[in-house]
């Protein structure tokens, strides 16, 4: 195949994390214990793969107040959501492909 | 090493697809409000509300079932008024773990709903006495169940809900063919299309939702 597929995207964990984010509008932002909540993830197991995306720029985490309560909000960064697009495209045309394996 | 290294793994392509749809519709579901929330409620207010009205103020003046004049109105009100709490409710506690544009929207839309009845009441209510009860009855249907089909239409629009759009058409069509007919006949209309309309609705949209495409 071509081009290898993004590897920031390309592991389970932040591979589920950038999928679940995708579902939400562009402009929304998602709590973290939400996001904890649909992933199933420990907080400490998600916050190291969300720092992971923080650092290549997928993602945006905002951290807030709700009254006295911290917040943490979590989306895909524009160009998170383009990586995501080119990634499913990728996967999309190696399974379209000739290789029905498609590993890495 | 930390603990995310066993979920560091690459997927094959086959399982990165599955994963991809399996958590999109997983984060939608849990996102969104279940759709059968905002739609049967008002299906059964109309269903019960207008089912009443139509046995009391029945096509060509007849009584089918004897009842106090207010009371048929007063149910579908009383009945509509909760499908609106509850419909409201339901939206705004998914809303809660969201923040951003859609919490914008999703309040001025709620806000909506109430700021409509709210003028559908007073207008209504000022010439209610000056019309015979069956016109008043038809009069306060009328308007509310066009104001819930423009409703419908708009947050299609608002949230690109297909399902939501063609409630509203429907419900919009099927109201202004009933007070066309006249009294009685829209009762009878509205509590079978009109109610028929919102419960498919909410089941197509369920499903949908389910599946997450």
């Amino acid at each position: 195949m071509t081009e290898p597929l993004d590897p920031v995207i390309h592991a389970q964990a932040r591979l589920r994390v950038v999928a679940a984010l995708s579902a939400l509008p562009e402009g929304d932002l998602l709590t973290f214990p939400r996001l904890q909540e649909i992933l199933a993830m420990t907080a400490g197991n998600l916050s190291v793969h969300l720092r992971k995306l923080e650092d290549a720029g997928y993602v945006e985490i905002t951290k807030t107040h709700h009254g006295r309560t911290p917040a943490t909000l979590i989306r895909l960064s524009r160009r998170g959501r383009l990586a995501f697009d080119d990634y499913t495209a990728a996967v999309r045309s190696l399974l379209d492909g000739a290789d029905p394996t498609g590993s890495t | 090493m930390n603990d995310s290294d066993v979920d560091d793994r690459p997927p094959s392509a086959a399982e990165a697809q599955d994963l991809i749809r399996e958590q999109r519709a997983l984060a939608s579901r849990s996102i969104s409000p279940d759709p059968r929330t905002l739609y049967w409620p008002w299906s059964i207010a109309w269903l019960v509300g207008f089912g009443c009205l139509y046995l009391r103020f029945g096509p060509d003046d007849q009584v089918l079932v004897p009842m106090p004049e207010w009371l048929p109105l007063t149910v579908l009100y009383v009945m509509m008024a909760a499908a609106l709490v509850i419909s409201g409710v339901s939206g705004a506690r998914h809303a809660r773990h969201i923040k951003g544009d859609s919490q914008v929207k999703g309040a001025t839309y709620g806000f909506a709903w109430f700021l409509g009845f709210a003028g559908i009441g007073v207008s209504a209510g000022r010439v209610s006495d000056l019309l015979p009860p069956a016109e008043t009855g038809l009069l306060w249907a009328g308007l509310s169940v066009a104001f819930v089909a423009a409703m419908y239409l708009a947050g299609g629009a608002l949230w690109g809900e297909r399902d939501m759009v063609i409630l509203g058409v429907w419900v919009g069509v099927v109201n202004v063919v009933g007070v066309l007919v006249g009294p009685g006949w829209h009762s009878l209309i509205i509590a079978t299309a009109g109610a028929a309309g919102g419960l498919v609705a909410g089941y197509v949209a369920a499903r949908r939702l389910n599946r997450g495409s």
